[in-house]
């Protein structure tokens, strides 16, 4: 009996300390003081081992270390639209105005015209109807003109993004992670956008408000203004207060959402994995520990930023209180006041705090949108590829002669990588690259494409210096089949004709059967029009190349480079591609960077490359009888890496 | 949109307090024009300080109060809506991870991505306003219509009049916007393929020199999406205008009446009507907010459109909670018996009328052109997809019978394409079992071949690899997902050709280790090397198995074995072939 009293003493106990705890518990969350300390950079995440995932941090707000520079770079963009942007500024001025005449005029009707019953009401209404439609007018005209103008920015900043990524040289793609260049055209473009469609005009237009109605309160009354302005002090202090502690917030939160990026992104991309493994709820559990931590710095973000709008609020409310308390007493005591004056005070009061508040909040968001910009400006800054020469000629016609004459080569100030390197080749030749990596194999390619300038030393085809062509137009001679076959998303067809954009669909045909192509492709169910996909399921590595040769046969090029595929194929696949590897090389000078055997027996001419200089040139058979690397590779006695 | 309700409706009891404290907030604010009014009649007019100081004092009082519930509720709406995208997160991460392989092909990576990390934002955000604005916005208008009304019904009478306009107005313009919205993020994902497309076939674009065809197709989209942006955003800022150029006309023929109403001699206070012109003005300010907020809805429940399509994928694989069944070890009899598939969205069959057998601890290997379907039978076996026709069975039962999870933990999987995480060494390895000892780790690690590269790396097994960590090489990273796989002491151990960056005696040595092993294995080579010490060979071509026997009977039957065979034994006469794919250590 006791027990049950105790029981049900236990239970209303519960009940109430439910109800207390389901009041207070936002509150009980950890402190950020408390883990803002410990998380200095790395939080520790749990499930699956696996270390916090880098990720992008995405958009982190940072200051920019230029940004009058960035600013004016970002105006040179601007600047062909200047009319355009005087005029947005006139909306600007106009709309500004009118917000501000507006209450004005309400005021001054309702103390002369309904108070004191002047005549005239009509004239003043529509008056101030005309100000309304006014400011409506310009201030949605200011938005879209704002909007084309910055469109047109942000069309002309992604154009030149896009034509830049193709003047820059192959080497700093090899440095630069494409997920992040990727994030500059992407997010920081978007961010530079989504700010200069809103921000500008905030800025400007809440300047000016602020002037204008701080002027039109001093005229009015200059002691209830000062009244008004004790509360910015206050305000301060709050934003100070509450900015000081959301600002870590946001980086942490920021911080966490990149992790947890970076971990969506991996397990992602390895789901074959994570199901084949049923590890599903592992991740799950790594995925919870980082998503928790966003929760948390959101939390505090959230909550701490969230009194930014009730402490305008509540000081908006003070100051309209002291206005209409003080306002009152005034019209009582002495005649300076009105209660028109009271009205219209009341009004500006409201929305003096208003433009500050938004002074604040876009100030953030322009410090990032310029980030932002800086970020994409350095990539318009790198240094490009080497751009033709002002007197470089199109070179017209290749027979296919080709001659190195002592070519030398080193990066800036760099070791050599290349070193007196000479040889001829004779039209239709076949020319085979052999050497451990880090030869030199791909470098003697780039200079004879002219991805690279040699230091000293001339390339000649047909007798004739290359240097004094253009580049693309010497490259329009030559094709490309590299180990990665690089086909782009769209149709086989268009893949194809990728080689020569004017080939007619007959002469893709003609290209696929010589490259043993046609009659995978026929058995797909689309056939020509079969779109590939990046990464997908699509068709097979070796049907990749078959569909690179036929790219480089439609091209019909007296020059062929290969970079001959070191990745297992099948047989009966690798037997279709050098068959057609045969077709496309015949009548053509090649160069091959050859991995097999029965590639490099075939070649017409073997030259061997140790530490950047030729050791050895001549056929198979010659090679075959001399001491040095080539018998020693025969032999397999040393073997090169793949 | 039911997610929505759903995963909101779990904080419900904190909406309702949010809700209610912003209520009061909202209470004080509409009181205040009130207590004006009180202060110009009865002080002002009447010439009363002390009225005049009560009802002061009493705005201020009021503020403070307003101020204090605000900081309050700012607590329970960021506990609501931080909670809710938590959940919401986690929810679509979980849906993803539930998914089957096929559902889960159908969404591209990067999509999923924004849809996890920014369109849960974009609503969360609208969460968390909505609680603070979005209610306060409409309820300040409703609320300071009601003052209006209680205090002048003829003169507030007219501020109703706009009210039918402008809802019809904002309804139409946020069906239209979320429309127009969709549209542009579609326009915007279009744009971000192609720059990722052509970041990523930079060279090819860079040797057939043809920057100015591809500049040219991006300006092309690039353009699109400029001009639906700015059409879109056009739209989206009519709302403003309208609503400033309505509701003050409102105001002005309220003006007119109330002086007309004077004239007639109606019992107005210039009070009244000063109480009402300020409600008028405050439901202009709600009313610009509202429209923001409109825009912002539109956006948010486009995102939430997105989120909803990842929720409603309903091919969601059987996964019982691991613990729910005892393991369970197999044998690792594998039988296939007319097994037919096609890939789902594809119109070629992949497989046809597969059939064959594997007893216990035997070594069976496949070999056929690229295409020829070898993937997809390893593929088959994890269940990772389902035959169309035909029964599979492991140890005489049909695998469509077995627990998932049971079924997956006795397999080991090693892909044709590798995939290792950001981690250690170790812990890539232990990834196949968890709570692996380091010496199982190590165990694994030397039977596949690789204990003596990780012991020269820097710091040994705890070495980082992946982004931030040491590079390994291609035979490096095959070993270490065999590793991974050999881990798990499966019964079944696929290997997808992941033995091709191997030279012939780390293979050789790799395959005795694993001989060592009671599994099955079901190898997919282009070895003959290999396929000489397997007990059984399948030749797959065009998804068909043409022949199947061991080596020896293979040379006898097969005319394309042997052609394969020959023309391996001519490469590797001089050991070339095979020596070529050796890794070179030293740089």
């Amino acid at each position: 009996m006791e027990q049950q009293n105790r029981t049900e003493a236990n239970d209303s106990l519960k009940g109430i300390s439910r109800w207390l705890h389901f009041f207070v518990l936002p509150f009980r969350y950890e402190k950020p003081s408390s883990f803002l300390k410990d998380s200095g950079e790395a939080r520790q995440y749990k499930g699956l081992g696996l270390g916090g995932a880098p990720g992008r941090a995405p958009q982190q707000v940072k200051r920019s270390e230029n940004m009058w520079g960035t600013l004016m770079r970002i105006w040179s963009y601007l600047a062909q639209y200047r009319v355009r942007l005087i005029a947005v500024l006139v909306m600007i001025v106009i709309a500004t105005g009118m917000t501000l005449l507006g209450p004005y005029l309400i005021g001054h009707i309702v103390d002369h015209y309904i108070v004191e019953s002047k005549d005239g009401l009509l004239f003043m209404l529509l008056l101030t109807a005309a100000v309304y439609v006014v400011q409506a007018i310009s201030a949605w005209l200011q938005n879209i003109w704002m909007i084309q103008v910055s469109q047109q920015t942000v069309y002309k900043l992604r154009t030149d993004l896009f034509a830049q990524f193709h003047r820059l040289p192959i080497a700093f793609f090899t440095k630069r992670q494409q997920g992040d260049l990727m994030s500059r055209a992407s997010n920081d473009i978007e961010n530079i956008s989504s700010s200069m469609n809103s921000s500008f005009i905030q800025v400007f237009s809440s300047t000016l408000t602020l002037i204008g109605i701080v002027v039109v309160m001093l005229s009015l009354s200059p002691l209830l203004t000062l009244l008004t302005f004790t509360v910015i002090p206050l305000m301060f202090m709050g934003m100070k207060w509450i900015s000081n502690r959301t600002s870590r917030l946001f980086r942490m939160q920021q911080r966490s959402i990149g992790a947890l990026n970076g971990f969506v992104e991996e397990t992602l991309s390895g789901q074959k994995i994570i199901k084949a493994f049923g590890q599903e709820e592992e991740v799950i559990k790594g995925f919870t520990s980082r998503n928790e931590n966003i929760r948390l710095a959101g939390f505090w973000a959230q909550a701490i930023s969230g009194f930014i709008p009730k402490l305008m609020n509540g000081l908006n409310s003070l100051s309209f209180a002291l206005i209409v308390g003080v306002g009152a007493l005034m019209t009582i005591w002495t005649d300076s006041v009105t209660v028109g004056i009271i009205i219209i005070f009341a009004e500006y009061a409201r929305q003096f705090t208003r433009p500050l508040n938004d002074l604040a909040n876009q100030w953030n968001t322009l410090l990032s949108a310029i980030a932002g910009a800086e970020r994409v400006f350095q990539i318009l800054d790198e240094p490009l590829e080497v751009q033709d020469e002002s007197n470089a000629k199109p070179l017209t016609s290749v027979v296919g002669d080709v001659e190195f004459h002592n070519v030398n080569f080193h990066y800036d100030q760099g070791q050599p990588i290349i070193q007196h390197a000479s040889f001829q080749v004779k039209a239709g030749e076949m020319v085979a690259f052999v050497g451990p990596t880090g030869a030199g194999k791909t470098t003697l390619i780039s200079l004879l494409s002219r991805f690279y300038e040699p230091s000293s030393g001339a390339i000649l085809i047909d007798g004739q210096n290359i240097a004094q062509y253009t580049r693309e137009s010497l490259r329009s001679h030559m094709a490309f089949v590299l180990q990665d076959p690089y086909l782009s998303e769209g149709t086989i067809m268009e893949n194809i004709r990728y080689g020569r954009l004017n080939a007619t669909d007959e002469e893709v045909y003609e290209a696929a059967r010589l490259a043993n192509a046609h009659s995978f492709i026929m058995r797909l169910k689309d056939g020509y029009q079969t779109e590939l996909k990046l990464g997908g399921v699509g068709i097979s590595q070796g049907q990749k190349q078959l569909i690179a040769i036929a790219r480089a046969l439609i091209a019909d090029p007296a020059i062929l480079i290969l970079d001959e595929a070191t990745s297992s194929i099948d047989t009966v696949t690798e037997i279709k591609i050098q068959e057609a590897l045969q077709r496309l090389m015949k009548g053509r000078t090649s160069f091959v960077i050859a991995h097999r055997l029965n590639t490099i027996t075939q070649a017409n001419k073997i030259i061997v490359l140790e530490k950047g200089k030729i050791s050895q040139i001549g056929s198979h058979e010659e090679l075959s009888q001399q001491e040095g690397l080539y018998r020693k590779l025969v032999q397999g006695q040393v073997v090169l890496e793949a | 949109m039911r997610t929505f309700t759903e995963y909101l409706f779990r904080y419900r009891g904190y909406v309702i307090l949010a809700i209610i404290l912003m209520l009061v907030e909202l209470a004080v604010e509409v009181i205040q024009p009130l207590l004006m009014s009180k202060i110009i009649d009865e002080g002002i007019v009447a010439g009363n300080v002390d009225s005049i100081l009560l009802w002061g004092g009493l705005l201020v009082g009021t503020t403070i109060f307003a101020f204090a519930i605000g900081i309050v509720s700012s607590f329970y709406s960021s506990y609501v809506s931080q909670n809710f995208g938590f959940d919401l997160r986690q929810g679509i991460y979980e849906s993803v991870q539930r998914m089957s392989y096929n559902a889960f092909g159908k969404f591209q990576e990067a999509s999923l991505l924004t849809r996890i990390s920014n369109d849960v934002n974009q609503v969360q955000n609208a969460v968390f306003m909505g609680m603070r604005i979005l209610l306060r916005a409409p309820l300040l208008v409703i609320t300071s219509l009601i003052m209006a009304l209680a205090i002048n019904a003829k003169l507030a009478l007219y501020l109703v009049i706009a009210f039918p306009f402008l809802s019809f107005f904002l309804g139409w313009l946020m069906v239209r916007n979320n429309k127009l919205f969709r549209a542009v993020q579609q326009k915007l994902d279009q744009v971000n393929k192609v720059m990722q497309q052509s970041l990523m076939s930079v060279r090819l674009i860079r040797v057939f020199g043809r920057m100015s065809h591809e500049n040219k197709q991006f300006q092309q989209q690039n353009e699109q999406l400029r001009a639906h942006t700015v059409t879109t955003m056009i739209f989206a800022e009519l709302a403003n205008p309208v609503v400033i150029i309505l509701i003050n006309g409102c105001i002005l023929l309220m003006l007119w009446a109330a002086r007309h109403q004077l004239q007639m001699g109606s019992p107005i206070t210039v009070g009244e009507i000063v109480a009402v012109v300020n409600y008028a003005m405050r439901i202009t300010g709600a009313l610009s907010m509202i429209s923001w907020i409109v825009t912002a809805l539109a956006r948010a429940s486009a995102s939430m459109q997105r989120i909803d399509e990842v929720f409603h994928v309903k091919d969601h694989e059987q996964t019982d909670a691991p613990s729910a069944q005892k393991p369970l070890h197999l044998k690792g009899d594998i039988s296939f018996s007319g097994v037919c598939f096609t890939y789902p969205e594809s119109n070629m069959k992949t497989l046809t009328d597969v059939s064959f057998k594997v007893k216990p601890g035997q070594l069976l290997a496949m070999m056929g052109a690229t295409g020829s379907g070898k993937s997809s039978i390893l593929q088959l076996v994890t269940r990772m997809y389902h035959s169309d026709a035909g029964v599979i069975t492991i140890d005489g039962k049909n695998i469509d019978d077995y627990d998932l999870h049971q079924l997956r933990i006795n397999i080991g999987y090693v892909p044709q394409e590798i995939m290792l995480f950001t981690g250690t060494v170790a812990d890539n390895i232990r990834w196949g079992k968890l709570d692996a000892s380091l010496e199982e780790v190590i165990e694994a690690a030397k039977l596949a071949q690789i204990h003596e590269t990780i012991m020269e790396l820097p710091q040994g097994y705890d070495t980082l690899i992946g982004q931030k960590g040491v590079n390994l090489s291609g035979g490096q990273k095959q070993r270490l997902s065999i590793a991974r796989a050999l881990v798990r002491k499966p019964s079944i151990l696929l290997l997808d050709d992941c033995t091709s960056a191997l030279d012939v005696e780390t293979e050789n040595k790799l395959l005795d280790a694993i001989n060592k092993l009671s599994c099955t294995v079901l190898l997919v080579t282009q070895k003959m090397s290999t396929t000489t010490r397997a007990d059984s060979v399948l030749i797959v071509d065009d998804g068909k198995v043409i022949k199947q026997g061991t080596h020896e009977q293979l040379l006898q039957l097969s005319t394309l074995y042997r052609k394969i065979y020959q023309s391996q034994r001519g490469k590797e006469a001089t050991e070339w072939s095979n020596k070529t794919e050796q890794k070179l250590m030293t740089p």
